[in-house]
């Protein structure tokens, strides 16, 4: 069983196509970075797959379900890219109706929300108003609710926003740790080098179509960084060399295989 | 997670919600004011007193300043729960909040009818303390009979859902201030209708009011004519019939439809994340 899937998963606002035809099938136990341009359509497709939004034309799958089912959200942990939390409530009573919510109870739930706070590093602040947090703190505070439960699937958006770089190291482990449990992680993020650290398939996106995706290993070419990769599938063309020189001399081209020959362009691996 | 617990921990939720927020000492303040105008209203105690030389029974006053200032007060509270409920459920839509609850395993109607349970529960603590405590006032002090308010408070918290789950689903696509205005002229239109409705009822009640004012009394729903049916009960110059319970009977339409119409237009509505 997949546990994301779009199947020809298409979203129009209007006359604009913020997804077109996206086909994705996420396996269990798989991490996977989804990149693309701003409104390349990553949060549509996390939103179509929350179903926070019906898709105009296709389906999405949400641990093989309707998204629109609330089954489908059962072991579900979720982080949005603007996160909001809720006006005055302190960060226990916070993580502690998620906790109820994600199905925990009694000892159970304590013990949970001890272990996310400890992790987390906001366990200092459960007696504080969530919403008079700092920006990373707040952030700490998201990843705590998502992390609840141990769900099987964590759907992440722009997961280090906002962290200083020693959260940004956390939120990795965090991440490394879900994920090595055996659960499937999907990671929407701007910052290529998280991903790269992460995950081990990415999909980028283009334009609300999918322009390579697959397999890191695969999908890098030796020598190429997933920035390059990214640059080549998102801009069409080959990641930028340095400048040239003023005097017309030409600057170090695209990356090459090591016999000389230069790198194709992005194979399909998990996208349709 | 059954719906059921779902349910109970986001009602209470959004009932702690309805007390904390900024509008809730707008209320209070409403609160004490409607009160103070019953006490003020009631200090006349029962007794006879003489007019133009004609001695007449206190209790003649009684019967018109009871229909009169409970009516008042339960449109006050029909008010109050409109304003509650005018962004009660589309602020934490619009602020974003909502995307971290409706990310569990939660059904968007048990959320929705979380919020309108949270809304409302907040008015009827309202219309607990000042209808009860113009009821209580106008009983000890008016000697009027205690059924009657009963009859109108329960007209009450059936129009309170009507008002609430119909303000709700107005805020799916109206701004706060646009939903707002929609039930308080609403509010004051319904009342009129139902007025010139129940005023042609006991004056000729052969003849039908027409036209849009006639079509909101007869098919409308009837938040203005279930409690002045009520406490028409204490006039003994008044004979509602059985107002009351045909009023009761299509405000329980309202409602369930309200409730129901809710739920439909949330569960189409795109989240923002």
């Amino acid at each position: 069983m997949f546990s994301l899937e779009l199947a020809g998963a298409s979203k129009r606002y209007g006359r604009r196509h913020a997804l077109a035809s996206v086909d994705l099938a996420v396996p269990q136990g798989t991490s996977v970075g989804l990149l693309g341009a701003n409104g390349a359509g990553k949060t549509t497709a996390l939103r179509l797959l929350l179903g926070f939004a019906r898709p105009t034309r296709g389906a999405a799958r949400l641990r093989g379900l309707d998204p629109f089912d609330a089954a489908s959200r059962r072991g579900v942990g979720y982080l949005p890219e603007r996160l909001r939390l809720p006006q005055s409530m302190t960060l226990q009573r916070f993580l502690h109706l998620h906790a109820a919510l994600a199905g925990l109870e009694g000892a159970e739930l304590v013990h949970e929300i001890d272990a996310v706070t400890e992790m987390t590093g906001v366990r200092d602040r459960l007696h504080e108003p969530v919403d008079g947090l700092s920006k990373g703190l707040a952030q700490r505070a998201g990843f705590a609710q998502a992390l609840l439960g141990q769900p099987e699937v964590l759907l992440l958006d722009e997961p280090t926003s906002g962290l200083d770089p020693l959260g940004v190291r956390d939120a990795r482990g965090w991440i490394e740790s879900a994920h090595a449990r055996g659960a499937t992680v999907l990671v929407s993020s701007h910052v290529l080098s998280e991903v790269e650290r992460t995950c081990e398939s990415v999909v980028i996106l283009r334009e609300g179509r999918i322009a390579a995706s697959g397999a890191l290993e695969a999908l890098l070419q030796p020598g190429e960084s997933l920035e390059d990769l990214f640059v080549r599938a998102v801009a069409g063309r080959e990641a930028p060399g340095p400048p040239k020189h003023r005097e017309g001399r030409e600057a170090p081209g695209p990356p090459k295989h090591r016999d000389g020959r230069e790198a194709p362009g992005p194979p399909d691996g998990l996208g349709g | 997670m059954t719906a059921v617990r779902a349910f109970r921990i986001f009602a209470a939720e959004a009932f702690r919600d309805g007390l904390r927020r900024r509008l809730a000492f707008a209320v209070a303040l409403v609160l004490a004011i409607g009160l103070a105008g019953a006490q003020s209203c009631t200090q006349l105690g029962i007794g006879s007193m003489e007019v133009n030389g004609e001695m007449i029974d206190g209790s003649v006053f009684g019967g018109f300043l009871a229909p009169i200032l409970f009516g008042f007060q339960a449109w006050a509270v029909l008010a109050i729960t409109g304003l509650l409920a005018a962004d009660h459920l589309a602020r934490p839509l619009a602020e974003g909040s909502a995307v971290l609850w409706l990310a569990r395993p939660v059904s968007r109607g048990v959320w929705a009818a979380a919020r309108l349970s949270g809304a409302l529960g907040v008015a009827l603590l309202c219309g607990v303390l000042l209808l009860g405590g113009t009821g209580s006032m106008l009983v000890l002090r008016q000697g009027v009979a205690i059924e009657p308010a009963f009859a109108a408070a329960a007209a009450t918290a059936l129009g309170a859902l009507v008002v609430a789950s119909l303000a709700m689903t107005a805020s799916l696509a109206l701004g706060r201030t646009a939903v707002i205005l929609l039930v308080l002229l609403g509010l004051v239109f319904i009342a009129f209708a139902n007025g010139v409705g129940l005023a042609a009822e006991l004056a000729h009640p052969d003849i039908g009011v027409g036209g849009l004012i006639g079509a909101v009394d007869r098919y409308g729903p009837p938040l203005f004519t279930a409690i002045a049916s009520a406490v028409a009960q204490w006039n003994p110059h008044l004979d509602p019939g059985d107002t009351y319970t045909q009023s009761m009977l299509r405000l329980a339409v309202w409602a369930v439809g309200g409730c129901l119409l809710l739920v439909a237009a949330f569960r189409t509505r795109e989240i923002e994340s």
